[in-house]
């Protein structure tokens, strides 16, 4: 489903990706944890290329994508993004978040979007809030928003870059139901997070970031319980103490 | 192994850039001056005979707008504090004068007195407040122009035997002008930097026994000058480009020299420059002083940026 | 989820007149006649002498004409001109920067009375010789140079609103644009839907207080005889003495004329107030000082 290949990724001097290969497979939920700076956010970018690799290769089911002749805006279609810091349109109402790239970017009329639209905010459970700006919702009920934004293209796939990290305690419990939700439903997921109850219920695979590498992989497991790299455990102890 | 550095296409774009940049601004420059300067050549020597007589004029206007900005400020102070009052319905002021004046046992008769009294006390600051904000909206709502002509004719109509010479009305008109102008202005800068801080600040000062004028002194002023400096010094430039218009009246200043255009018949580009140049210097001298006051003196946590972080990452304009 | 509901997805209206605003309004109108009355009793002059009007009304009226005209002329250059050039500083390309940066900067240093005195003078010289001879041949050059001076206070405005909606760009944050693209729209696409209506919003409070500095600057038209309202009122004013016509007339005059540009600022601000109102969104409020 998303294959990535060897790649790199410079910011001036700072080397923030150094070779990075994975390989997603259809209906998989991949964990990606590390410390900051590890490079995990760049490399969600660069799938679906919000960042342009310096090198290497991306692939979506099968097709190379990072290529001149292929239109950026067709691949971020194709894979949807949630926001460690929400990023809802603050100009719009929380129906009018999810209507805009169906309207603008898909070309639906504004009924058929209209009535999408609703029918995912009360998948989210948020189909009373519809007429609520982004800054009169709590943070969780921002995220959630952001989520049926982002499912609203019907997306192949999803990526979700810190998607709990902002929030406020309280709230974390309904987005990561709605995550978990979705990857029983056997949506293609790649997400960010330190949550590791959600990590080792829902994820396929767990994969150990550091310094721009994938360190090691496994099975929650493995990795919560028999990392075999040092760093792993070492970063493993701190998040789980 | 060779080690990619992608950076470097980047780098080369920049160069490119840069030079087309620098291209267009002095190929625009250059336009200017073949337009006025033409085949005649620059007069270095009419530059170099004339500039100080427009530096002397510039002092005319540096001296009245520093006068205009201190008695303005100390003015301005008083109005935007006295526009932060807040106007309380008058029956809110009976209702809370009821239930206090339930409690204590006075007589019904001194207890409608003091109704009376502070009802009528409430109507004062009312009304204080609204010749503030009629000041105010005034000011900023009608041309410099026009004041300056009208405080131009009260002297001239109502003290025509205060001036003995015509160019000492000009003057005076001029300055009393720039004077209530700035202050309505300035009353504006102070009253939504008092507003901006917390009203929670006073009541903590109030709580540790400071006077009203003792928390204005020791803690809402610190924390509102900090936000207010910026917009004032703003106010300065704005004032000091505005006191070339007492010119109307005939007062000295430079702008008279260029307005003057047949007695500089054929100088008209080195006019240009020195005028230009002298303001210029000025202007954006201390604008660039108030960007660095403001980073120096920004204390974390106050002020637009920090609250609204996420938004303004960058300066907010300016006020004009 | 109730399918049959109108698919209603524009904003509810807010209401722009409310009791709060029409006893806001009351008490404005009556403090404007109180400061009137003041002034004419306090100057010994009348602002309702028949013979005043009968004198001085259809100089008033060409004036207020002449002066609408030039606002007309110098507000949408200078909005559309600002808007751009605030577009342009926040370019990541110098060539786009540096120029603009340099223009405003020029404007925005210059008082604008120089600049329109410098306009009127020699705004004339500045057009090339080739436009002359096929646009304005058969123009008078008083109209060339009194344009050109409005010109001056177009562009003086245009570089003080290029600051204002340079920081609306910047105050919409990278994370808008951001999602925007995530959602696969085009640069376009995210500039016209999501950072535009943002910066639009932003901009608005402090666009309201710059075109009222505008309407006044227009005044300035009259250090060159622009035919606006102060100019004529000033040539009425000068012969007064000569007409033998009472010298307090002078205050009516003038209290007329700053009436008149009290009523301009005060509609294009409180019109600029109700716009703002009908693009409230709860999050986006500008804050100035």
């Amino acid at each position: 489903m998303i294959r990535v290949e060897g790649i790199h990724k410079y910011f001036g001097t700072l080397h923030v990706l150094r070779g990075i290969s994975l390989d997603v497979e259809k209906g998989e939920a991949v964990v990606v944890i590390g410390p900051s700076g590890s490079g995990k956010s760049t490399l969600l970018r660069c799938i679906n290329l919000l960042v342009e690799p310096d090198e290497g290769r991306v692939f979506l089911e099968g097709t190379q994508v990072n290529r001149a002749d292929i239109r950026r805006e067709w691949v971020r279609q194709q894979v949807g993004m949630v926001f460690q810091s929400f990023n809802l349109f603050t100009h719009l109402t929380a129906l009018q978040n999810v209507m805009l790239g169906l309207t603008q970017v898909k070309g639906i009329s504004k009924d058929v979007a209209a009535t999408k639209a609703r029918q995912l905010l009360a998948r989210v459970g948020l189909a009373a809030k519809e007429h609520a700006y982004p800054a009169q919702l709590s943070g969780g009920q921002q995220q959630r928003v952001a989520i049926a934004r982002a499912l609203a293209m019907d997306p192949k796939a999803m990526l979700f870059d810190e998607p709990t990290s902002a929030l406020d305690p309280e709230y974390i419990r309904e987005v990561l139901d709605v995550m978990t939700a979705l990857a029983r439903e056997g949506m293609t997921m790649i997400v960010v997070t330190h949550e590791m109850g959600f990590a080792s219920s829902v994820a396929s695979r767990i994969l150990f970031m550091d310094t721009g590498m994938i360190i090691e992989e496994g099975t929650p497991d493995k990795i919560f319980h028999h990392p075999e790299h040092e760093r792993t455990r070492s970063f493993v102890d701190k998040i789980l103490r | 192994m060779t080690k990619r550095l992608p950076w470097n296409r980047e780098n080369r774009w920049r160069w490119i850039d840069t030079l087309l940049a620098a291209i267009v601004v002095i190929g625009a420059l250059l336009y200017v001056y073949e337009l006025m300067v033409g085949s005649r050549g620059l007069q270095v020597d009419y530059i170099a005979a004339n500039y100080g007589q427009y530096l002397r004029a510039v002092t005319v206007n540096l001296y009245m707008t520093t006068v205009a900005f201190v008695v303005g400020m100390t003015v301005g102070f008083f109005l935007g504090w006295l526009r932060t009052i807040r106007s309380v319905p008058v029956k809110k002021v009976i209702r809370d004068y009821t239930a206090l004046a339930d409690a204590s046992s006075r007589s019904p008769f001194v207890r409608s007195g003091m109704l009376a009294l502070t009802v009528a006390w409430t109507g004062v600051k009312y009304l204080v407040r609204r010749i503030g904000d009629a000041y105010v909206e005034i000011i900023r709502g009608t041309p410099l122009f026009v004041q300056i002509l009208f405080a131009w004719s009260i002297l001239v109509v109502n003290f025509p035997g205060l001036f003995t010479n015509p160019s000492s009305v000009a003057f005076t008109a001029g300055l009393v002008a720039l004077t209530a102008n700035t202050a309505g202005y300035q009353a504006e800068i102070f009253r939504a930097g008092l507003q901006t801080v917390h009203s929670g600040q006073v009541e903590a000062a109030r709580a540790l026994g400071f006077s009203r004028l003792g928390a204005m002194r020791h803690v809402i002023l610190p924390q509102a000058l900090r936000l207010i400096v910026p917009p004032l010094t703003n106010e300065y430039i704005g004032l000091f480009k505005a006191s070339t218009l007492v010119f109307i009246l005939g007062v000295q200043t430079e702008i008279t020299f260029v307005a003057n255009k047949n007695a500089f018949a054929g100088h008209v580009f080195e006019i240009f420059a020195i005028v230009t140049g002298i303001f210029l210097l000025i202007t954006v001298v201390l604008a660039k002083v108030v960007q660095a006051l403001e980073s120096r003196f920004r204390i974390p946590g106050l002020g637009i940026q920090q609250t609204r972080s996420e938004r303004h990452r960058a300066r907010p304009a300016e006020v004009p | 989820m109730d399918t049959a509901a109108p698919a209603r997805t524009e904003r509810p209206r807010a209401r722009l007149v409310t009791p709060t605003t029409a006893l806001r309004g009351a008490e404005i109108a009556a403090g404007a006649t109180l400061a009137i009355l003041f002034f004419q009793e306090f100057l010994q002059f009348s602002l309702f002498d028949p013979n005043l009007w009968l004198a001085y009304g259809p100089i008033f009226l060409g004036g207020l004409g002449g002066t609408i005209r030039f606002i007309l002329l110098v507000i949408p250059i200078s909005v559309i001109l600002g808007f751009f050039l605030g577009w342009a500083r926040i370019s990541l390309h110098r060539v786009l920067v540096w120029p603009v940066t340099m223009f405003v900067d020029f404007f925005r240093g210059m008082p604008p009375l120089v600049l329109v005195i410098f306009a009127f003078l020699f705004g004339d010289d500045l057009i090339p010789q080739a436009i002359k001879d096929r646009l304005l041949a058969g123009i008078p050059l008083r109209v060339v140079s009194v344009t050109a001076a409005a010109l001056a206070i177009a562009f003086h405005s245009a570089a003080y609103q290029a600051e204002i909606f340079r920081a609306g760009f910047q105050s919409v944050p990278m994370g808008q644009l951001e999602a925007a693209q995530a959602l696969g729209m085009k640069p376009w696409q995210a500039m016209r839907w999501v950072v535009l209506p943002q910066t639009f919003r932003l901009s608005l409070p402090p666009l309201g207080n710059e075109l009222a500095v505008v309407i006044k600057d227009t005044s300035l038209l009259a250090a060159v005889a622009g035919g606006e309202i102060v100019s004529r009122s000033q040539n009425f004013a000068g012969t007064l003495s000569i007409s033998g016509y009472p010298v307090e007339w002078l205050f009516a005059i003038w209290t007329a004329v700053a009436i008149s540009y009290f009523a301009a600022t005060f509609t294009v601000t409180r019109l600029l107030l109700v716009l703002e109102r009908r693009f409230h969104t709860p999050g986006l409020e500008a804050v100035s000082i």
